[in-house]
């Protein structure tokens, strides 16, 4: 009897797929779309162009960094998060956002394949926080909205209490480099 | 004809928090899990302990501790699958509960509890059950958890 041919092909997994970052603040995991990201640096290796805030309006912003002509309000991962204090060693530079989140690491580069919605039951600050959860390596993980670091009252504050601080800064860099 | 007639009694499941034993009509309830993977991360909704991943859907799990025992419940094998509806949530949540649940029929009689959540109670082999208006005992329990928690940050 002449067994059925078996083909190999299987149909193209046809999921939308988004590369992400994974990266940890305290005990627990985060993804953020690494298109949303900038640039990864150390905390060590941003030593110079950090400026301190005249006014500290949000507890989880302290300091500007300038990087590439450009400056970012450097938010604390830990106090964003409203977690207890942590060492951070990394900073993830947002592209969308005038914002570095100080994180303690990234774990690992991976594929996202299903962005699930937050349920409804949660009504808290996680609705900004997150743009929903996903699914990685059979965990559930949130997956941080990087406009949610500093929403639009917040940049309007750090503004209103240091104005002009931010192009300011930007502005000093691009001096420096011309001289 | 008997279907027709035990189909006007209205069930009930029957379940414990904690020593309180407490009941909900049983078509909120979609199933029973046990000690399923619990995933929390870092949120400020009162009562949500974390969430369950159930056949590919996000279950947040609710703890009713605070308003039926005035503290968190203590730590659940069981976890009741039940749903919430109200104008802004239509969803199914999960709650810890300790013990076995029941499926019982009844007639619900007038509620003898003093809570607002309590919109009723049922009558087990002599003992009363109160059984509960889901949505007013999750915005009870927030309410108290909420007012504990800013009791302890305002703590010197």
């Amino acid at each position: 009897m002449t067994q059925p041919v078996r083909s190999n092909f299987s149909p193209p997994d046809a999921r939308p797929r988004e590369q992400v970052a994974v990266f940890s603040i305290a005990d627990y995991r985060f993804v953020i779309s690494a298109a949303s990201i900038q640039e990864i640096r150390s905390t060590d290796s941003l030593g110079g162009t950090v400026v301190d805030l005249d006014r500290v309006v949000l507890r989880k912003v302290r300091h500007i960094v300038e990087r590439d002509a450009r400056s970012y309000y450097v938010v604390s991962g830990c106090d964003h998060f409203h977690l207890p204090l942590s060492r951070p060693s990394t900073v993830l530079i947002l592209r969308s956002a005038p914002a570095a989140i100080l994180v303690d690491r990234i774990e690992e580069m991976a594929e996202m394949r299903v962005l699930l919605e937050l349920p409804k039951s949660f009504i808290g600050e996680e609705r900004t926080w997150y743009r929903g959860l996903t699914v990685l390596d059979r965990k559930v993980l949130p997956v941080a909205n990087p406009l949610g670091f500093l929403t639009a009252t917040d940049l309007r504050q750090l503004e209103e209490q240091n104005p002009g601080l931010l192009q300011a800064a930007a502005g000093s860099r691009n001096e420096r480099g011309q001289a | 004809m008997s279907g027709e007639k035990e189909s006007l009694v209205p069930s009930f499941v029957v379940f414990q928090i904690g020593n309180r034993r407490v009941a909900v009509p049983r078509d909120c309830v979609a199933e029973l899990i046990a000690s399923p993977v619990l995933f929390s991360f870092p949120h400020t909704t009162p009562l949500i302990t974390g969430v369950a991943l159930r056949r590919g859907r996000i279950v947040p799990i609710l703890d009713l501790g605070p308003g039926l025992l005035g503290a968190p419940s203590p730590e659940a094998r069981f976890y009741l699958v039940v749903e919430r509806r109200n104008p802004s949530i239509s969803e199914r949540c999960a709650i810890p509960v300790q013990g076995e649940c029941e499926l019982v029929s009844g007639i619900m009689l007038p509620a003898s509890a003093q809570n607002d959540f309590v919109v009723g109670c049922i009558d087990l082999n002599g003992e009363q059950i109160d059984v509960l208006d889901l949505e007013k005992a999750i915005a009870t329990s927030a309410r108290i958890e909420d007012d504990s928690i800013q009791t302890v940050e305002a703590l010197p």
